[in-house]
């Protein structure tokens, strides 16, 4: 590949008119990504109709330098930014074209050197800057180029690659700075987008036209597992008043005082502009304020002012859409934090929280039950005192209720498990509860006083253990007992051994019972979890 | 002349197949940072899965050139008229576009139907073979789509995987993300539906997954194909021919190894079953 020395004005637009056919590719994937309450649920069109707006603006440019254009993109990108991610993506810009000002072309060095501008600009803006979003893309972007702010002749091809390389690792990093993408198990939205620009100008500066063509941007994926689907992480949020956005024009005006104005006014305020134009962004649950203060100030333009519980309502659909299509909700009656994570993981609706000494009431279930966005509803009791509980619902609900009796917390995980997204609810039922019945349930708890039943005489606060709710050893310890259990059983057909350690038990207790387990059973799958649960040292599932 | 039939590797037909029915097959490109392999010939299976552990970069798989189409369809244009293009679901790779957009670039006059298979794998390699077992019996072109047309909603598939993650990362993963994130260990299944990745079930056990599998082709009442595919698990795909063996004779179950490009989407671990047949 030849290298690059310099880029003019035409092929500077040339280059981002590339990048925005790019971007334009993967700008609904962009879309998907967004995880309320991250502002704005259409990131990927924002960027784009932003994009769009700047490479109109740069075919006005005056003359062909890369000043020129550089400024017209700008101004192109502040007049059509759109959402969050627009505007800060105009400023972005924005300091690319203050350090072109005067520049008939510029040279990998400079490029370096602007993208420093453009990390400050883009900063400058936001009154609370967030870390794991695009903001901390364009800095790690300009971190990694900043060695390369010296010396001369150096190829802008491999400048960009630097760039393209750095904001694909800091998009990769983004879940690991924000608590939502991490839940989420995906990247930050504005942060791909910034990418994807970024990689459809090196591949014009590679030539790649035609295969680009031909080609999908990559959405970066990231190590971290979602602990929960997206659909949940907005459920939980609870949206905040109007997103409210506009133009404003007029003269002399100060970015800094109406940023210091706004401040109080809501949330997520950007303010970014010159003397005669600026893009305002808040949420706020009193946009009349806002605009009545801005309209002292000046003109206002592209006044765009939403709802923000609709804009999240939408963003519930798009999920719902996106997700698989079940008709049929679950609730499951579960205790402790671990033990509700495991469930939801595995797909329930919704959680009853209860079991054992704390079964919870008709009522606590006829009321999940109504909730649940679905006609057809299974219940998994998980306890065999919670059974009748639960199909007492089915005569109070004009839905379709059937109770899958699983009575303790293992039979539900597996009856879950074989949960068949294609089959009937008839099947499903069926499919469940003979899944159900391979399994077999070691709780081991605390014998809460002294008893003799049959041959075991049980001290008060000794370890014992039942097996699928049958009381039948007593030990020392609780490895001692989970040992006198499994040997019991025939080990030949088992695969699988899951240990649910409650709230009261450590960790390292528990991972100490699996290495023993595990030493004398090697052929086992042995798993541990943290159930969190009450009451029960440990819940031991064997399948 | 009889019709030429043409398909891409990841229909993941053995070298025996494509020889004697005269497939020709377009191979998809695997990546590597810089490095570019033509999938299953300039890298087999085995290099894949070794190169997969060595490299510090994640491969990413890409369409053939338009310029391959066309000079694969002007080579065949020498001796035939008439070309079948038998493609990978277009709803997980441009490859089918790419084929049908391939027909404007070539030198020579010849009628080339593409047909988008919905499907990928054996799936996709059982409409193959019986394209071209057609043409070679001498069916015209017209005749090949329609058997291949009513032999598509004929092909299934299920697949057993040791983790999503590869196909997460590689954005296929469809309807199929309800089983990510599991706070358990789960052996995940998935299918294919209308061309796209849709969950097929869980297990919490290599054993149970294979008994799945085994659960999922009897359901068929008549089976005309089979075959058993493994990314780096031989073991296990013997123990499933072995089962498989009550339903549909050992002998005639195609055993292979998925070519490098499903392998950059699944991860090792990979055992699936595709068959077609009736459940009728």
């Amino acid at each position: 590949m030849k290298p690059i020395n310099s880029i003019g004005g035409q092929e500077l637009r040339e280059m981002f008119a590339a990048a925005t056919g790019w971007l334009e590719k993967s700008s609904a994937e962009i879309d998907a990504l967004n995880v309320f309450p991250v502002p704005d649920g259409d990131t990927g069109t924002n960027m784009l109709l932003t994009m769009r707006s700047t490479i109109e603006e740069a075919y006005r440019a005056p003359d062909h330098s890369a000043s020129a254009v550089a400024h017209a993109m700008a101004h192109g990108a502040l007049m059509g930014a759109r959402g969050n991610s627009g505007v800060i993506l105009s400023q972005i810009l924005r300091g690319l074209a203050q350090s072109f000002t005067e520049k008939e072309s510029f040279t990998a060095a400079e490029l370096a050197g602007a993208l420093q501008a453009s990390s400050a600009m883009a900063y400058q803006g936001i009154s609370n800057p967030v870390e794991g979003t695009m903001l901390t893309v364009i800095k790690d972007v300009a971190a990694a180029v900043q060695p390369e702010m010296t010396g001369n002749d150096k190829d802008l091809i491999a400048i960009m690659e630097t760039v393209v390389n750095a904001a694909s690792e800091s998009v990769a990093n983004t879940p690991k700075l924000l608590n939502v993408l991490r839940e989420a198990g995906v990247v930050d939205a504005g942060g791909q987008g910034l990418h994807t620009i970024f990689d459809g100008a090196l591949r014009f500066l590679r030539g790649e036209m035609e295969q680009m063509r031909f080609r999908k941007p990559q959405i970066i994926v990231t190590d971290v597992h979602p602990t929960k689907l997206p659909q949940m992480i907005a459920a939980d949020e609870i949206p905040y008043g109007y997103c409210t956005e506009f133009l404003l024009k007029g003269e002399k005006l100060e970015t800094e005082k109406i940023r210091k104005k706004l401040e109080k006014k809501g949330e997520s305020l950007i303010v970014v502009g010159d003397d005669s134009a600026a893009r305002i962004h808040i949420h706020t649950l009193e946009p009349g304020d806002v605009i009545a203060y801005a309209t002292g100030l000046g003109t206002l333009h592209q006044v765009s002012i939403r709802n923000m519980d609709e804009q999240h309502q939408d963003y519930l659909e798009m999920q719902r859409d996106r997700g698989p299509t079940v008709d049929t909700a679950i609730v499951a009656v579960v205790a402790g934090d671990g033990l509700a994570d495991v469930f939801t993981s595995l797909g329930v609706t919704a959680i009853v929280p209860g079991g054992q000494t704390m079964n919870p009431s008709t009522k606590d279930l006829l009321q999940v039950v109504e909730e649940a966005a679905s006609d057809k509803v299974i219940i998994l009791p998980n306890n065999k005192n919670i059974v009748a509980t639960a199909n007492q619902v089915q005569s109070l609900t004009e839905k379709r209720i059937e109770v899958v009796p699983s009575m303790t917390i293992p039979q539900g995980v597996a009856a879950l498990l074989a949960f068949d997204y294609e089959a009937n609810l008839e099947s499903n039922i069926q499919i469940m509860t003979r899944a159900m019945s391979a399994v077999k349930t070691v709780e081991i708890c605390r014998a809460v006083r002294s008893a003799k039943l049959g041959d075991l005489k049980i001290k008060r606060k000794q370890p014992i253990g039942f097996l699928d709710g049958d009381l039948v050893a007593v030990g020392e310890s609780s490895l001692e007992v989970l040992n006198k259990m499994l040997s019991k059983l025939g080990l030949s057909k088992i695969e699988v051994i899951t240990i649910y350690y409650g709230a009261d038990t450590k960790s390292a207790e528990a991972e100490q019972v699996a290495s023993d387990i595990r030493s004398q059973y090697p052929q086992l799958q042995i798993e541990v979890v943290r159930g969190g649960q009450p009451h029960y040292n440990y819940i031991i599932s064997i399948e | 002349m009889p019709v030429k039939v043409v398909t891409d590797s990841v229909a993941d037909l053995p070298p025996q197949v494509i020889n004697e029915l005269g497939i020709t097959v377009i191979p998809l490109d695997v990546r590597f940072g810089e490095k570019v392999y033509r999938d299953g010939i300039d890298l087999t299976t085995e290099q894949f899965y070794q190169e997969l552990t060595r490299s510090k970069f994640f491969p990413v798989t890409s369409v053939p050139s338009p310029v391959t189409f066309a000079t694969a369809y002007d080579k065949l244009a020498e001796e035939t008229d008439e070309i079948l293009a038998v493609m990978l679901s277009s709803r997980l790779s441009a490859t089918y576009e790419v084929a049908v957009q391939s027909i404007g670039l070539m030198k020579r006059q010849c009628r080339v139907e593409v047909i988008d298979s919905r499907c990928a794998v054996m799936s996709q390699g059982f409409l193959v073979i019986s394209a071209a077992r057609a043409a070679l019996a001498g069916a015209s072109l017209d005749e090949i789509i329609e058997i291949v047309r009513g032999n598509m909603p004929r092909v299934d598939m299920q697949a057993a995987f040791d983790t999503l993650e590869y196909l997460r990362r590689g954005g296929r993963i469809g309807a199929a993300q309800a089983l990510l994130g599991a706070a358990l260990r789960i052996h995940p299944l998935i299918t294919m539906k209308n061309g796209l990745v849709e969950p097929a079930g869980r297990t919490r056990s290599r054993a149970k997954a294979i008994e799945h599998l085994y659960r999922f082709a009897a359901q068929y009442k008549s089976i005309e194909e089979m075959a058993v595919e493994e990314a780096a698990c031989p073991e296990d795909a013997d123990i499933l021919v072995e089962k498989l063996g009550d339903l549909f004779p050992k002998e005639r179950i195609y055993r292979t190894k998925t070519t490098p490009v499903i392998g950059a989407h699944t991860g090792p671990g990979l055992l699936l079953v595709a068959l077609m047949g009736d459940k009728q």
